[in-house]
């Protein structure tokens, strides 16, 4: 018999996302700084609510949690619509799935990411379910701690899983292949081809057509154009909001907060497409431009302007975001963030799936470790970033799961260098879980680089150029 | 090791033994209250103990053809590669197998997969690579960057894992190859995956004719599928040999040949393992304990296998990269262009936990060669890290264990000596288990 009180991470999470869905945002505004004052909310979810709640994100995170609450709502109601929940990894264009009437989306590292941040044990005890079916503790907990739930059968269970890591990630791939055999449920696949001379994305592409006809079959239902336009208008929408933010990013000190690098690639994998996602993106941009007319900035001076060359650290958002921005340290985005979107024309069927296949080729970690060569897709987009942004450090959060980018992170590092002469921070610890690397430790690493590497770097670069003027 | 070979008779000559001095029935040494050793309390398939260590076996030149068989296969530029490279042939280095072997050697070129044997050292490889990546590799790189591998006119890279990938490529940026070609193998099957795969074979058959400067025939091509579809059969009757109720090699000298045919010239491959088929088929190699199949990562270290059947555990089957899995579900399909018929060879027939709609597949495929085997128990292995097999180890052995097949699931670290006393404890545990099950 299914318990009265929820379990599973999908069903906790649900509980707490209702509330939020069903408070009007001037009672969220009040009730979430009284929740972290009160501490009537689990000690573990503190750090999450103290972030989200800080007076120059609260209006943005609210609309991230609302965003959120509808996407989970969406998917817990779906059987009761009589609708089908694809469980899709982070790197797959949920877009395609919202333009279904029949589906709804569900991301598994984002329903990770919320429970380690909102739930009380921070999702580990889902990590030990799939621990004790003898599952390697090297697994990438950011799917596993969701899916250990699922796996416990105590959860929800999706109706069909897509897999688009193959040729990306071998770990993602694994363990979704694992639960859909387990579940005995469905498995969809689009396989990347690692390949960038032109070939492989036009039979990506064939992929992504075969995709939607088996969802199609699956379904039962033809995609229909008009609401797929309607979506892909919203898409290109979002994908205007997110080039602002990017070229807000650029002004110095850094006018974005940083926790909204987390927001956008939250609304990326949640409900790019969609009202609620252009309303939070419309938020953030619109905070940004504030605080850069304001010349608003945490703390008195913007010591370093950091690239996160992969994914940040989850599993504590007041110790990494706003530690970081009270110590001057701007979080310009992480890997999640380089997804480059391109506006889909929507002229008609095919000129849509033409673009949705695109987005896909262009997700996080499929553009850069499913390139033809892992370690180049990967340092072009960092060296981009660093660029166009600014930066003065790279560093890679070193997630120990990341084999794909671990193996080639040595030459991330040189081409870096080689190429911009800027230093990579090469940490190690896991993004979702606090049992391998504290806070603590990381904090103290971060703050050394940047005080003996980056900040004595721009010293000497400072001396060199008042000696030059001397000798002038 | 197992099969003591070559005891001497007790007239002093080499041959089969013609008397046993502990006659099958003799109560094992434990029992009687004597040191245990690794060879006490050993079981023969029929069920009747033996003390192995009297147990006598010859035949003809085999010691002399076995020694050279584990001195091949020991070294990375051996005899055979070394005479192929004097007189002036061409090598080419694989990791992974999904690479058609036979296009390479229709284009006159020796194909060689890259291994660690059994080298754990891996310091300046881990200055490239990271501590969490899979150690096989770690090891490969570092023999590669050391200069182990300085023979190889070039590198044939397929996207096997990411840690394969990772491994090449740091390869490549910090030493370059002399060629390098990329073949992109699809990781589900399906008609359009068929399609792509053909086409890249396509490109790889083009850019092996650029290396050597003459464009590769379909006729030489056709001549290696049917070469290839011979040694695959030799190897499927080798594995008839050790499968069989009275093996007649061990899981050791199994691998050890297997390695040797991966840096061999085929044609030459072929005719030893006439040799070795001939020699092995009257032999019996010598009592066990338990009747093992050895699953997992890429395995070839010859030292572990060592480690397993010194226990008393005979690896009389496998499902290894470096084994089985290679060979045992091609078999030759010659329908449509050559491209045609090698990419329905491998990628229908890829056993490998990379292609991953194809489950079911592996799963009967262990299945199957545990009922052919005759297997008391099953060992499962991965390198740390390797999350490929890792997962799939997991499948494997909640699907045998449902058939009530006993299966041990290791993690280890790659050719490490230090990992090698916790194995074989174990291993050991294991064997006491499924001993006691009976």
């Amino acid at each position: 018999m299914k318990p009265i009180l929820p379990v599973g991470l999908f069903d906790k999470l649900a509980a707490q996302l209702l509330v939020v869905d069903l408070l009007p945002r001037p009672v969220l505004d009040v009730a979430g700084p009284l929740l972290v004052k009160l501490k009537l909310m689990p000690e573990d979810a503190r750090s999450a609510t103290l972030a989200l709640m800080a007076p120059h994100v609260r209006e943005a995170s609210i609309d991230f949690l609302k965003m959120a609450a509808t996407w989970m709502l969406n998917a817990k109601r779906a059987h009761q619509r009589g609708q089908k929940v694809i469980l899709l990894p982070f790197n797959f264009p949920g877009e395609l799935i919202h333009a279904f009437d029949k589906a709804r989306p569900l991301t598994s590292e984002v329903l990770s990411t919320l429970g380690v941040a909102a739930l009380a044990g921070q999702g580990e005890e889902y990590w030990n379910v799939a621990m004790g079916l003898g599952m390697p503790d090297h697994l990438c907990s950011a799917n596993t701690i969701e899916l250990g739930s699922v796996l416990s059968g105590e959860d929800f269970k999706p109706d069909a899983i897509i897999s688009s890591a193959p040729g990306g990630c071998d770990v993602n791939s694994k363990i979704h292949e694992f639960v859909a055999h387990y579940l005995g449920i469905p498995q969809f696949f689009l396989q990347k081809p690692t390949e960038d001379s032109g070939r492989g994305r036009e039979w990506y592409g064939k992929y992504l057509r075969n995709l939607v006809a088996q969802l199609e079959e699956f379904l039962d239902e033809k995609l229909d154009e008009n609401k797929l336009r309607a979506v892909m208008t919203k898409a290109n929408r979002c994908t205007e909001l997110y080039y602002e933010l990017f070229d807000l990013h650029k002004a110095v000190p850094s006018p974005v907060p940083n926790i909204f690098s987390l927001f956008i690639y939250g609304c990326r994998f949640t409900m790019w497409g969609t009202d609620s996602a252009i309303r939070t993106m419309e938020t953030m941009v619109r905070i940004g431009k504030d605080r850069l007319a304001h010349q608003s900035y945490p703390a008195p001076a913007e010591l370093a302007r950091c690239v996160w060359a992969y994914t940040s650290y989850y599993y504590d958002f007041f110790g990494f975001f706003n530690w970081m921005e009270e110590k001057g340290y701007s979080h310009l985005g992480d890997g999640l963030d380089l997804f480059f979107p391109k506006l889909i024309d929507t002229t008609n069927m095919d000129t849509m799936l033409e673009g949705i296949a695109e987005s896909a080729w262009n997700m996080p970690m499929t553009r850069q470790v499913g390139g033809e060569s892992m370690s180049g897709s990967w340092s072009d987009d960092v060296i981009h970033a660093v660029r166009e942004l600014g930066a003065d450090c790279v560093i890679y959060c070193g997630h120990h799961s990341c084999k794909q980018t671990w193996s080639v992170a040595s030459i991330l590092r040189s081409e870096l260098t080689k190429q911009t002469g800027k230093p990579l921070l090469i940490l190690q610890g896991d993004s979702w879980m606090k049992r391998m690397t504290p806070m603590s430790v990381l904090q103290d690493q971060i703050e050394e680089f940047v005080t003996n590497i980056v900040a004595k770097k721009d010293e000497k670069k400072r001396k060199i150029r008042r000696r030059q003027k001397e000798a002038e | 090791m197992i099969d003591i070979g070559f005891a001497r008779r007790r007239d002093g000559r080499r041959g089969r033994s013609v008397e046993n001095p502990t006659p099958f029935g003799l109560k094992p040494e434990r029992d009687q209250g004597g040191a245990s050793n690794a060879y006490s309390d050993i079981r023969r398939q029929d069920g009747r103990s033996v003390n192995p260590c009297r147990q006598i076996f010859f035949f003809g030149d085999w010691r002399t053809m076995m020694e050279e068989i584990k001195k091949q296969s020991g070294t990375i530029e051996n005899d055979q590669v070394k005479k192929w490279k004097s007189g002036g042939g061409k090598t080419l280095g694989y990791t992974c197998i999904a690479t058609p072997v036979e296009m390479v050697a229709a284009a006159g070129v020796l194909p060689y997969r890259v291994r660690a044997l059994g080298s754990a050292e891996t310091e300046i490889a881990d200055a490239h690579l990271s501590r969490f990546n899979c150690s096989f590799c770690r090891s490969c790189l570092q023999l590669g960057l050391e200069g182990a591998y300085d023979f190889l006119d070039g590198m044939i890279e397929t996207n096997g894992c990411d840690h394969l990938r990772g491994m090449i490529e740091n390869w490549k940026y910090a030493k370059g190859f002399g060629f390098f070609h990329y073949l992109r193998v699809p990781q589900v099957v399906d008609p359009d995956a068929m399609a792509f795969f053909v086409e890249e074979l396509g490109l790889f058959r083009r850019a092996l004719g650029e290396f050597t400067g003459v464009p590769v025939s379909d006729q030489a091509i056709w001549e290696e599928i049917e070469r290839h579809g011979r040694i695959n059969d030799q190897l499927r009757q080798l594995y008839g040999i050790r499968e069989r109720a009275r093996p007649g090699l061990t899981g050791e000298e199994a691998l050890q040949v297997f390695l040797v045919g991966t840096a061999s010239p085929p044609a030459v491959f072929e005719r030893e393992l006439d040799r070795i088929i001939a020699a092995r088929s009257g032999h019996e190699v010598g009592a066990y304990r338990a009747r093992l199949l050895l699953g997992g990562s890429a395995t070839d270290e010859v030292a572990f296998v060592h480690e397993l059947e010194d226990v008393g555990g005979l690896v009389v089957t496998d499902m290894l990269c470096f084994g089985s899995r290679a060979f045992w579900p091609r078999k030759p399909d010659r329908s449509g262009t050559p491209e045609e018929t090698l990419a329905r060879i491998y990628l229908n027939n890829l056993i490998c936990p990379r292609m991953l709609a194809e489950f079911p597949q592996r799963r009967d495929f262990i299945f199957s060669a545990v009922e052919r085997a005759k297997v008391d128990g099953v060992v499962l292995v991965h390198n740390k890290f390797c999350d490929i097999h890792g997962v799939d180890n997991v499948q494997l052995r909640m699907a045998l264990e449902k058939k009530g097949v006993p299966v041990l699931q290791l993690e280890k670290e790659y050719g490490a000596k230090a990992d090698l006393g916790r194995m074989r404890t174990r291993i050991q545990a294991f064997l006491e288990q499924i001993g006691g099950a009976r």
